[in-house]
């Protein structure tokens, strides 16, 4: 799973799956289809609330939320 | 498997790492990383990845050669098991004995099944082979169950967020990290979490977290207080080290005293059902 981010000034306006390798697993998949858009909207906040990490996330989203974390450190957001 | 390295303001560098195992994704995050002992600390990092890795090989239910489903299908006895399985239905034994039987793996269907315990158990465990002074912190994130020591910078400690059950987007609440925090919610899977009293899927609380020292020992708690409900509040109030938050079905919460709540920010509180 690797995520891209879009940010603007210094504030992050928009995330999206740049690649998505689930190996074809056709439950990953399905939950990959379901998640994402949840998955985008948590990251966002995430970003506002400055955290380093989300309890409860769902079968992808902790990871997703990494490779936001991962993607906003290279580039210098806070 | 990606491990990226990173700069930060401070000059620091921080380790990402994902690691698919356990039928699940577990990321490990270094904080406050020299550069110049990044390899130092990727070693770490490789040593924390094979014990997950081994953790999986031991304890999958999944898999019908590990030694647990072997265990399960009666095909060994205790005697001739692994070490480490010994330790975790050791701790799952305490795990139902400090929850008042509300976490109980003997009564899963199927026999004995310790996947409750588990998968905490392992990222904490694998949490220890990334411990040294080359790092601020570290967390290990198992699919939402966080082991964690130190913070994101000297002196700092870490913030996470909980799931909002009525809102999947959203986070209900921001917590104070000091260790570990595990959260069990029906919004993910459906209905999936057995009452050990009654023998049937049922949940009184929306969402539970627990945090405290151990991972393991969190996970089991937080199984047993979505099952369990308001009554297990007052049972986790007085285990040592222990905190522990409930979201009820009607929206409202109810916490142990010392539950580390972020007073400054919540940033999306749970809406009526």
């Amino acid at each position: 799973l690797a995520v891209q981010v879009t940010v603007t000034g210094s504030k992050l306006t928009n995330v999206s799956i740049a690649s998505l390798d689930d190996g074809g697993n056709p439950r990953s998949q399905s939950i990959d289809q379901q998640s994402i858009p949840v998955l985008v909207q948590q990251a966002m906040q995430a970003q506002s609330a400055n955290i380093q990490g989300v309890s409860g996330a769902s079968y992808t989203s902790a990871g997703f939320a990494q490779s936001l974390q991962s993607a906003l450190t290279k580039l210098g957001v806070k | 498997v990606t491990k990226d390295a990173a700069l930060d303001d401070d000059g620091l560098t921080s380790l990402h790492h994902e690691i698919e195992v356990m039928g699940t994704i577990v990321t490990i995050d270094l904080f406050g990383v020299t550069e110049r002992k990044s390899e130092v600390v990727v070693g770490r990092v490789d040593l924390a990845e094979a014990s997950l890795h081994e953790a999986d090989r031991v304890f999958s239910t999944w898999k019908s050669d590990s030694p647990m489903s072997r265990l399960r299908r009666g095909e060994i006895s205790m005697q001739e098991t692994p070490p480490e399985l010994h330790e975790v239905l050791d701790a799952c034994f305490t795990a139902k004995k400090i929850s008042s039987g509300w976490f109980d793996p003997w009564a899963m269907p199927g026999g004995v099944d310790p996947t409750g315990y588990v998968k905490g158990w392992a990222a904490q465990r694998a949490l220890r082979d990334l411990e040294c002074e080359e790092i601020s912190g570290a967390m290990v994130n198992a699919a939402g169950d966080i082991a964690s020591f130190g913070g994101p910078g000297a002196g700092a400690r870490f913030r996470v967020g909980v799931t909002d059950p009525f809102s999947r987007g959203d986070l209900a609440f921001v917590v104070r990290l000091d260790g570990a925090i595990a959260t069990s919610g029906t919004y993910e899977r459906g209905p999936h979490l057995i009452d050990p009293f009654m023998a049937e899927a049922i949940t009184r609380g929306a969402s539970a977290s627990v945090t405290g020292p151990d991972l393991g020992i969190a996970d089991a708690l937080a199984t047993a207080l979505i099952v369990a409900g308001d009554e297990l509040i007052d049972v986790i109030e007085v285990i040592e080290g222990y905190e522990a938050l409930l979201i009820r079905w009607d929206g409202t919460n109810r916490r142990t005293t010392d539950f580390a709540l972020d007073s400054e920010v919540t940033v999306a509180g749970p809406s009526s059902p």
